[in-house]
């Protein structure tokens, strides 16, 4: 084929968007040396690099429910028997932070005056999140090298799981991280910027989720419980420094591991209330507006030291140690490498032409690469079912190279202009069906969240919708170009 | 390719699809007769049941390894080339799970390990089931919105309905446990196994020409098709058995199990099947 030639095929669009993602794929890949290796942007699953994934399963659950009581009472009633943190996230659903069967539930809501309409173990959506920011303040604040926390959220939209992934990190060493809290304390001024000591975490007992003081203003705050023994603390220090009868020269800070989160007075009604006993239901206050709330939800974080606000226990775990994980890499690279030269085999003993079994070998390796710069640019993990996932998309994108090849080739002559065109939208057909089928086919898993098939099914997909919306058509207008010489 | 000397038009539809029948039909007394003794269709592996599974690279036996982790609830050993051993454990409490990798990182630090807990098993298995009904209904779907015509499209839905039932046979005939890897290739399955379906019912229905000639060249097509995802599959599953990298593996020996399944369903069942329908249409 010469330069002409060459210009001309370019000029169709659907080549021209081939060659430019091409391009564009080894950009977001990005090969270079590291340290006298080759190092790329691709990002590689726990299973081919090293490091440690722990799944949580929260001892929670969100219930629905039905009550002819006041909603209020009803609540109060639960909260005395079932003696845990019970809070409303929807008109008639209910966030239960401990672990209780359904049928012990139902007996429970049965004699309050309710009724249990639905019970699905986990938390909601928000708690979720809010256990995702803990976790990852956590594994920031220890300077953990790579670290991914990820709420699984059913499509109920109750978070039952989740799941934390640790690079370079050992299953013991991980399990320390996650399970280890912060220190707590609260101080108090003495005299000019001198601070004592007043209660560690440990005299916390409960902490509330951000709330308005008072209710439906937008003053939002934190209220925190403390022991019998913590507010007794709590009085004796505030009257010894003098912060009951001048709370505005001895502030109270909030320290965590060291570091202040959160300094304030005592507000005039409380030295007032303290002055005459001890007082266990407080309340700090963070301010006005979304910044009121957002410092509120720290402050929450913060006051739980690190500490969740569901127990969790642990449903999996696993580890691959560097030298498996690079043993894997490398076995996978040789899996597609042979998976590759098979393919390559089979076609040419079919074809016999290099002609056409150049041209096809080089659009399903075009096709990989594109993947995998798709996969770069969304920093999508490929771990060992991704591999298995693209050795599939290459097996395959073959097949379908075959579909368009023997409908355009039909009777082994090369049609005229009009006629090739009207057998390749047949052959693109036929592979749009088929493609629109395995697209189907793993959606529910890209979707669900099971586990590691999550990763597999994306891959699936991307390398499906690679092959059929960009690399085979233009295969198609490849092969009429070199054919038609 | 010259050493398939199957030729798609010599048998009536009736002969085509009596081998694909008898052996659904074992197929389905075989996965009856597991449901009734085992209460499951498939033997639920690690993923699913809960349990350990261990990776690792020793010249120790399999006999040492036994002695080795004798205080455990040790299933299985197996052995690959390269010293490469796959350890199954029982399931564990956590203290015992901890003191095992405790274990494991002092002898044989350059392990994989990974653990599933009994109830987080059951949910998956439980989300697995799900999505391979989901998936095969949303194939379905396609199909039929494809196609518009009951027959050839109902077709093509009971060749792939064929292929994942023959395919759990073989399975549970070979000892392939079901997991999240063997779940994903099944799930691949549903949609690859219709490729060569998709491709015969279009060339027979959409192109003119004689029936026969449409046949036979749907099926040296798809014979070429199937054996290059097969050659591709077959390569995977060397160096998924030669390494002792279980995943890869065991999705392998699927995919492979199910794409040779595919083309007796294809080729005799569907082909068997529109072969009639388009008598039947001709004739009136």
């Amino acid at each position: 084929m010469n330069r002409k030639d060459l210009i001309e095929l370019l000029k169709n669009w659907q080549v021209a968007l081939l060659v430019v993602l091409l391009v564009a794929s080894v950009f977001f890949i990005f090969p270079h040396a590291e340290d006298g290796k080759l190092a790329t942007n691709l990002q590689y699953g726990l299973d081919l690099s090293d490091g440690t994934w722990l799944q949580m399963e929260f001892q929670a659950e969100v219930v629905g429910f039905e009550t002819s009581r006041p909603v209020t009472d009803f609540l109060t009633d639960l909260q005395k028997e079932l003696d845990a943190e019970i809070y409303l996230i929807d008109d008639n659903k209910l966030e239960i932070r401990k672990f209780v069967p359904q049928a012990e539930l139902e007996r429970i809501f049965g004699s309050a005056g309710g009724e249990l309409t639905s019970y699905e173990q986990g938390v909601s959506k928000e708690t979720g999140e809010q256990v995702k920011q803990i976790l990852e303040q956590k594994l920031n604040a220890l300077g953990t090298r790579d670290a991914k926390v990820n709420p699984l959220t059913s499509l109920s939209g109750v978070t039952r799981y989740v799941r934390v992934e640790l690079a370079g990190v050992s299953l013991s060493q991980a399990k320390d991280i996650v399970g280890k809290q912060g220190r707590f304390e609260i101080r108090i001024h003495t005299t000019g910027n001198e601070t004592e000591h007043v209660l560690y975490g440990d005299a916390i007992s409960t902490v509330g989720i951000p709330s308005q003081e008072p209710p439906g203003s937008d003053r939002w705050g934190v209220s925190f419980t403390l022991s019998g023994e913590g507010a007794d603390q709590f009085r004796e220090a505030a009257i010894r420094y003098g912060a009951t009868a001048d709370p505005e020269n001895h502030w109270l800070d909030m320290v965590l591991d060291d570091a202040m989160v959160y300094s304030a007075p005592l507000s005039n009604d409380l030295a007032a209330q303290l002055q005459a006993e001890p007082i266990r239901q407080l309340y700090a206050s963070t301010g006005p507006g979304q910044a009121g709330l957002n410092a509120a939800k720290n402050l929450e974080i913060h006051l739980r030291a690190g500490a969740l606000p569901v127990e969790v226990t642990v449903a999996g775990s696993g580890s691959v140690s560097a030298p498996l994980g690079d043993y894997f890499k490398s076995m996978s690279i040789l899996a597609f490498v042979v998976a590759a030269f098979a393919v390559g085999i089979v076609i040419f003993y079919r074809y016999r032409e290099p002609a056409i079994v150049l041209p096809m070998i080089g659009t399903n390796l075009a096709e990989i690469v594109i993947l995998l710069g798709i996969a770069a640019l969304i920093q999508q993990q490929l771990d060992l079912l991704a591999i298995a996932a693209l050795i599939a998309v290459l097996g395959t994108g073959i097949d379908q190279l075959v579909i368009i090849t023997d409908e355009v080739l039909h009777e082994g002559k090369v049609p005229s202009p009009h006629l090739y065109q009207k057998r390749l939208t047949r052959a693109v057909g036929i592979i749009m069906v088929s493609a629109a089928t395995v697209v189907i086919a793993m959606i529910p898993l890209a979707l669900m969240d099971l586990s590691t098939l999550r990763g597999f099914a994306i891959i699936t997909i991307i390398g499906v919708l690679v092959g059929v919306l960009i690399t085979r058509p233009a295969y198609g207008k490849i092969i009429m170009a070199i054919l038609s010489k | 390719m010259g050493f398939i000397t199957y030729d798609v038009n010599r048998y009536t539809p009736k002969q085509m699809m009596v081998i694909p029948l008898i052996v659904l039909i074992l197929s389905l007394a075989l996965l009856g007769y597991n449901m009734a003794t085992t209460g499951t269709l498939l033997t639920p592996g690690m993923d699913f049941s809960g349990g350990t599974a261990v990776t690792l690279f020793t010249a120790d036996t399999p006999d040492m390894l036994r002695d080795a982790f004798s205080g455990y609830p040790l299933i299985s050993v197996d052995g690959g080339i390269n010293d490469g051993k796959y350890l199954k454990f029982g399931p564990m409490d956590d203290a015992g799970f901890q003191s095992l990798a405790a274990l494991i990182a002092e002898r044989y630090p350059d392990a994989k390990i990974d653990q599933i807990g009994a109830s987080f098993g059951k949910t998956l298995q439980e989300q697995a089931a799900i999505a391979i009904v989901i998936s095969f209904i949303g194939m379905a779907i396609v199909v039929f919105v494809a196609f518009r015509t009951l027959v050839p499209a109902a077709a093509v839905v009971f060749c792939a309905l064929t292929d994942i039932i023959m395919t759990a046979a073989v399975m549970t005939l070979i000892g392939i446990e079901l997991s999240l890897p063997t779940t994903a290739a099944l799930l691949m399955l549903i949609g690859y196994s219709v490729d060569s379906d998709i491709l015969l019912t279009m060339r027979v229905l959409k192109r003119q020409g004689r029936l026969a000639e449409k046949l036979s060249g749907a099926f040296r097509t798809g014979i070429i098709m199937t054996t290059t995802t097969l050659a591709a599959i077959a390569a995977m599953w060397i160096v998924g058995a030669a390494g002792q990298i279980t995943v890869i593996r065991d999705i392998a020996s699927v995919l492979i199990i199910g794409l040779l399944l595919d083309m007796m369903n294809t080729w005799l069942t569907n082909a068997g099947i529109i072969k009639w329908y388009m008598l039947k249409r001709g004739a009136k």
